[in-house]
């Protein structure tokens, strides 16, 4: 027996931010005290809470240490494992606390949210096949074993799952398909080849609880009738792809995965297939095609993977948040259970990784139906700097952007399709009132631009001739009637590109100037970028009558644009100035203002 | 008896070739073929050993 668990959060954020330098000082410490047998160590998977990473949480205080550096652990160590008292000043603190907070009770990050993915992220050690036996781990599949194909299609279309990758179809209703499919040979793709900027729930799963993607492909396996099933996982996740194949062999040596699985006769093998980074093998029919060793290249649908997929085989194909959702329904009595939270049309919990400008930078689980309010705002603490909320990207770079007027719009799959959004694969990138968005537009284009596949004209020229017109909005060279041609070009792009890719790649533009058309008319006609991005299209200038003459922004121009005695004001010489924003970031009395070219009015926010 | 799969005594069949249908409630309730304190507690230090808390292990 242990005394005490010291459970290290080991996921790819924390890892980046130190955390297995955090362990080799606590294992230093601890032997050198003696004591290194009393505890037990474990780099598990992510707590969610990244911004205050690195992390350790001591079981069974329940006490959570964050921001962590290897030379607190000889603090940590002497105070809470010798004289058994909590270090405050590891302690979480931050605007939405009185007091440095503990654990999950009092960290208001997770107040809100309702752990049905992430059950065990951060609470087993992933490398153990035990340990996710203990959490109840391979119950369902047991169960799947007794029931019949059908019954399992029947108790996930109940449960009212929809596909947490993209489009949200009804997973039961997948499997039901592949199911009904004639042929003696047939296929599970897990598709963890997540390429949204600023998304990583997938990532965070794999590496957290990679046993319960092997549960759910298993279930799925048994439901449709497939022998064997595929992770199509992108290389640049070495960890979950290190963890998954430990999860593969263990499973393997445990009799889960192989011949007459717990002798019930069925059979089931999963390869791992690493990706190349690809953004458009993210499309199913593109996914099979790399797995095939083709080119990854959509196709045309029909035929759909359920009839004919990989190898020409029926296939079910379904995202990693998807099937961690699998054994929760399956278990006795998980359908119902499921289906108990969330809203009418979208049933259970959705995984967010929350980016951009909010203070709470990390993952978080909540139930649907939350609002965007709740999840910027309760979950995510508000926008760093106190800044005004101005828009959330949601779905990723195939996904729209939702104003800061719908704040109060409940997340669910059709709520987000009707504001212009989709829910994706959960990506929500929050912006504040200094991001412009036209340059979002042209960010979000860009991407897909890039990643086009390039086999069907309307996405390959199309994007390209999309971009080029944001690229001149921005640069002060926009026409009256170029927000028309953007309008009239999105719609042929939607309708006419051969993939998922191509058909909802307009859509952040097609969302900025659905909602902040005024900005994109203000680029055209004003030439003027009133959120300070686009750099010919402002003025940086110091307000003389506030401006008290710090110097901290002579200090902090990296041109020496700034002119003027200390204690007087100071002024910006234009020509110099490289509106790299600098010393906008340093002055303290907010008197740098943007101001349109050749103007010296103050029309900044 | 360090993992589920070790197994507990003589009387345990389950293995790769030879799989049990119970052998995943066996893990953390078992033993379920036989009835054993020994074989009970082998099973427990397992979960006691990384067990964070009460509410720790699912059945």
């Amino acid at each position: 027996m242990h005394e005490k668990h010291l459970m290290i959060c080991g996921a790819t954020g924390c890892l980046s931010s130190g955390s297995h330098l955090v362990e080799q000082a606590l294992v230093e410490e601890l032997e050198k005290k003696g004591i290194r047998d009393k505890y037990r160590l474990v780099m598990g998977g992510c707590p969610g809470f990244c911004e205050v990473g690195p992390i350790i949480v001591i079981y069974p205080d329940e006490v959570f240490y964050c921001r962590l550096k290897p030379k607190d652990m000889a603090e940590l160590v002497e105070k809470h494992l010798v004289d058994g008292e909590i270090v405050e000043r590891l302690l979480y603190k931050g605007p939405d606390v009185d007091m440095p907070a503990r654990f999950y009770d009092t960290i208001p990050f997770y107040a809100k949210q309702k752990f049905n993915v992430l059950r065990n992220s951060g609470i087993i050690d992933p490398e153990s096949i035990d340990e996710y036996i203990m959490r109840g781990g391979y119950r369902a599949f047991t169960r799947a074993l007794e029931l019949e194909p059908a019954a399992i299609c029947e108790e996930v279309k109940q449960a009212g799952l929809r596909g947490r990758g993209g489009a949200g179809f009804s997973t039961g209703l997948k499997w039901e398909f592949t199911n009904k499919a004639p042929g003696d040979k047939k296929y599970v793709v897990c598709n963890a080849d997540e390429g949204d900027p600023g998304a990583f729930m997938d990532r965070s799963i794999l590496e957290g609880d990679p046993h319960a993607i092997l549960e759910g492909m298993l279930i799925c396996g048994r439901a449709i009738g497939a022998n064997e099933g595929y992770i199509y996982c992108r290389a640049e996740y070495p960890l979950a792809i290190k963890r998954l194949k430990l999860a593969i062999e263990n499973a393997e040596a445990y009799g889960l995965l192989g011949e007459n699985i717990l002798g019930y006769g069925f059979n089931f093998k999963i390869n791992i297939k690493e990706g190349a980074g690809a953004f458009v093998c993210g499309e199913e029919t593109a996914l099979l095609a790399s797995i095939e060793g083709k080119r990854g290249m959509p196709r045309p649908r029909p035929p759909f993977p359920a009839q004919s997929g990989l190898f020409g085989k029926p296939t079910t194909i379904n995202n990693v948040e998807t099937l961690a959702n699998i054994p929760l329904i399956v278990k006795e009595g998980g359908a119902a259970d499921f289906a108990r939270v969330g809203t009418e049309g979208s049933k259970g919990t959705k995984v967010f990784a929350l980016a951009g400008k909010i203070r709470n930078t990390g993952l978080c689980e909540v139930p649907m139906g939350i609002t965007i309010k709740e999840i910027i705002y309760d979950v995510g603490g508000g926008i760093k700097g106190g800044r005004e909320f101005k828009a959330v990207q949601a779905g990723g770079p195939s996904g729209g952007c939702i104003p800061g007027e719908l704040i109060d719009l409940p997340i669910d799959y059709d709520s987000l399709n009707q504001a212009g959004a989709i829910m994706g694969s959960g990506g929500l990138v929050v912006m504040d009132e200094r991001t412009c968005m036209v340059d979002l537009a042209r960010y979000f284009l860009s991407f897909t631009q890039k990643e086009s596949c390039g086999k069907c004209t309307p996405c390959r020229e199309g994007t390209k001739r999309m971009l080029e017109i944001l690229n001149r909005i921005s640069e002060g060279l926009g026409i009256a009637k170029d927000l028309d041609t953007l309008d009239s070009l999105a719609e042929s792009i939607k309708d006419s590109s051969l993939c998922g890719l191509g058909q909802t790649c307009p859509n952040p533009v097609l969302s900025t100037i659905r909602y902040f058309r005024k900005e994109y008319e203000e680029h055209i006609d004003e030439k003027f970028c009133r959120a300070g991005v686009c750099k010919e299209l402002f003025n940086y200038r110091i307000d003389e009558e506030n401006c008290t003459g710090c110097t901290a922004c002579v200090k902090a121009c990296p041109t020496d644009a700034i002119r003027g005695e200390k204690k007087e004001p100071h002024e910006i010489i234009q020509e110099l100035c490289t509106r790299c924003g600098s010393c906008l970031e340093k002055c303290r009395q907010e008197c740098i203002m943007i101001t349109p070219v050749g103007s010296e009015a103050d029309v900044s926010n | 008896m360090d993992k589920f799969i070790d197994r507990c005594c003589e009387k345990c069949s389950h293995a790769k070739d030879n799989p049990c249908k119970d052998f995943i409630s066996c893990c953390v309730e078992g033993p379920i073929c036989h009835k054993n304190e020994i074989c009970t507690g082998k099973r427990k230090a397992i979960i006691e050993k990384v067990a964070l808390n009460e509410q720790f292990t699912i059945c």
